[in-house]
């Protein structure tokens, strides 16, 4: 690192000339754009803090945001459960093992926006005609309600991405050296025991990069929301990413919208470091 | 090790000069295109930047015969499409300095945005034909800024053969009694007539609620003036008792759950398939139903007015965008998109494309009614010309993404049980008034 030499930088410089284009310089023009009346167009006014103080007594926003860390606190969980549980089911000696990794993984590489449309049928249609078929109320209806609409969100993504996070754990699960297991085993340690005791410590730093994925990635939801409920039924089911592009796209409110998602930023930069920071603390070195 | 670090920095000059190369390339392009937009020679250029996909092929089409009958005149159609999408692409145009020489613009705020680029077009051919209250939301004093669209008009959309069978006479449905009387009439005999509703109403589109329904009842109290709501401080709702009873109606007697059923679902799947007796929808669903069943888009199916008190019998028609003109364009660049306007709704042939191509129902006067192609389009054109039409799209005129995102919104509520009719009518007064402050 001490060695900057002029073929250093030189070697950087397509990286940072493309960063600072397309991010940082965005980043600092929104910045600047969220203390003012942009319209899109001119800013002809400096607001200074009076976007932040309102944002903060919109309810729309706020419920937005409200509904994005439940909707966030959920499905981190689920979907670490659930693609630790695949990942630990495939990584058995089983003949169908690896056709199972890949359909697993295969929602995955589906559009987040097909998706949606595909589970709209399905929560809509298919459970619809099931429930009237066995005759189950709780079937019928579904994504008319916020708590439907909620649930909806959470089964579409732990369905997408639990194959993802399923990927990483496998990583590390082959990666846990077979002595320590065998060994264990011959100080007559249970299955449990060995899960928790030494598999689960060594593949801790799978659950520091997972969580960090799975947290922005709930956080930031976009295409999912829109395909799925577009924030219906009354705009209960709106995360805060559309909450800031209807706010900026169809109400025409650009640096109101700004401000928003500066703050949205802060919440969730804020959030992934102290996750990252205290999963790190856990890590384990051999 | 000192001749390596020099290969690496020749070979890293050498990739950083690639990107800069790369760049003023396309720099070269944005300038050529740029000098096209200005006369060159004889020649002009004129980019039409417009968002009606339905008509993309159909307007380049036509585009060409122009050019053909006018070889100094060049036209570049670019299609973006969705409301938003359109609004949102337009902006960057300007602010990037790509601007068009004709674009599209919908109701009073985006004149208010985009005044100081739009030009008069009060002296074309077109703002003289334009039928009458269509240019109101346009005019500024003695200046037309636009040339309306088109018309689009919505109502009842009903199908006949249910009708018949059930014994319906639907010229007799004017008032709101005379609708319950027909609803309950049918949602009676829903079995022998094989449906399984009377409506389906998409409650999950807030703007078939928010926007088209709630505004033929708010409508009247600003004169179905675009103009004045644009100008309201406050909202009064006189006419919510009668939103709330109608909707009470539709969403009663609907396909369940109102608030998941989709727009597609509503035409296509329900509509389409004569699963329902009426939908609540406009003359754009014409197409998809003909997708569907020609047999029964082309002779099945009518439009009737929702009925509100004072106005029975009455369709609200309006403009959906009008063609604006960029003023920043060469003075040739401006003429020559006039031209092309006034061609496209005056010339014969333009007439022709506009009604069974577009398959518009033209908001101009002197066209054949007979030639327009679909019946909800025919009957929206033969209201309008009889006067029978209610040129009152408030809505656009409300505060921004309001009518949608906050009343359409506070109405799924109601319709949901979380909230009262007078919850939400005070709710979104409330909205109103800070939006107007």
């Amino acid at each position: 690192m001490r060695n900057r030499s002029l073929s250093f930088w030189l070697f950087l410089t397509p990286v940072i000339l493309s960063l600072s284009i397309v991010l940082i310089i965005p980043f600092i023009y929104g910045l600047i754009y969220s203390f003012t009346n942009w319209n899109g167009m001119v800013a002809t006014e400096f607001l200074g803090l009076k976007n932040y103080v309102a944002l903060f007594k919109d309810q729309e926003f706020l419920a937005s945001l409200w509904f994005t860390t439940k909707f966030a606190l959920v499905s981190v969980i689920l979907l670490n459960f659930l693609g630790l549980g695949l990942a630990l089911l495939v990584t058995r000696k089983m003949k169908t093992s690896s056709f199972m990794r890949t359909v697993f993984f295969m929602p995955n590489l589906i559009g987040g926006l097909i998706l949606g449309f595909i589970w709209q049928f399905i929560f809509i249609n298919v459970f619809g005609s099931l429930g009237d078929l066995l005759g189950v109320e709780a079937l019928t209806g579904w994504l008319s309600t916020t708590a439907t609409g909620f649930w909806g969100l959470v089964i579409l993504t732990s369905w997408q991405m639990a194959g993802y996070i399923m990927v990483i754990y496998i990583a590390y699960l082959e990666n846990v050296p077979r002595d320590l297991l065998e060994a264990s085993e011959i100080d007559g340690a249970s299955s449990f025991q060995r899960f928790k005791n030494v598999i689960f410590p060594l593949v801790a730093p799978a659950f520091t990069v997972s969580m960090f994925l799975t947290l922005s990635n709930s956080f930031q939801i976009y295409d999912q929301n829109l395909s799925l409920t577009d924030g219906g039924p009354f705009n209960s089911t709106q995360m805060v990413a559309m909450s800031i592009v209807k706010k900026a796209f169809t109400e025409n409110k650009m640096a109101y919208a700004q401000s928003q998602a500066v703050i949205f930023f802060l919440i969730v930069a804020g959030v992934a470091i102290t996750q990252v920071y205290y999963n790190k603390k856990r890590e384990v070195d051999l | 090790m000192k001749r390596n670090k020099v290969f690496i920095g020749i070979i890293s000059l050498l990739l950083v000069s690639v990107l800069a190369l790369a760049g003023c390339s396309s720099k070269d392009d944005a300038n050529k295109e740029k000098d096209n937009g200005k006369t060159t020679g004889d020649q002009v250029t004129v980019d039409i930047f417009q968002f009606k996909v339905e008509i993309k092929d159909q307007l380049e089409a036509l585009v060409k015969v122009y050019e053909d009958e006018n070889p100094n005149v060049k036209i570049n159609v670019k299609t973006v499409g969705g409301g938003n999408d359109y609004g949102a692409t337009l902006k960057t145009t300007f602010s990037s300095g790509e601007e068009p020489a004709i674009f599209n613009i919908g109701g009073p705020s985006d004149v208010e945005e985009y005044k100081d680029y739009l030009v008069d077009m009060s002296d074309t051919e077109s703002a003289k034909i334009a039928l009458e209250g269509t240019l109101d939301t346009v005019t500024q004093g003695e200046e037309v800024l636009g040339l309306p669209f088109n018309q689009e008009g919505y109502g009842l959309i009903y199908n006949k053969r249910v009708f018949e069978e059930a014994g319906i006479n639907p010229d007799e449905i004017v008032s709101f009694a005379d609708l319950e009387k027909a609803v309950e009439s049918l949602d009676s005999q829903k079995e022998a007539l094989g449906i399984d509703a009377v409506f389906a109403l998409a409650g999950k589109e807030k703007w078939v609620i928010g926007n088209h329904l709630a505004n033929i009842f708010f409508a009247p109290e600003f004169n179905n003036d675009p103009m004045q709501a644009y100008e309201a401080t406050t909202i009064a709702f006189e006419k919510s008792d009668e939103l709330k009873r109608h909707l009470d109606l539709e969403a009663k007697y609907s396909v369940q759950p109102v608030l998941s059923l989709d727009y597609s679902q509503q035409v296509e799947q329900l509509f389409s398939l004569e699963k329902v007796a009426m939908i609540q929808q406009g003359n754009w669903v014409f197409n998809s139903i003909y997708d569907m069943d020609p047999e029964l888009a082309e002779n099945n199916i009518g439009l009737l007015p929702v009925p509100v008190e004072g106005y029975e019998g009455k369709i609200p028609a309006g403009v959906p965008m009008y063609w604006g003109v960029n003023g920043n364009k060469d003075d040739a660049v401006v003429q020559a998109s006039k031209d092309f306007l006034d061609w496209m709704y005056t010339s014969e042939a333009g007439k022709t494309a506009v009604l069974e191509e577009f398959k518009f129902v033209p908001a101009y006067e002197g066209y054949d009614a007979e030639q327009i192609s679909d019946p909800l389009s025919q009957t929206i054109y033969e209201y309008a010309s009889e006067g029978e039409t209610i040129y009152g799209w408030v809505y656009p005129a409300a505060p921004t993404g309001w009518s949608e995102n906050v009343l359409g919104a506070a109405m799924q509520k109601y319709l949901s049980g979380d909230a009262t009719w007078e919850e939400i009518i005070d709710d979104s007064r409330s909205k109103w008034e800070v939006e107007r402050q």
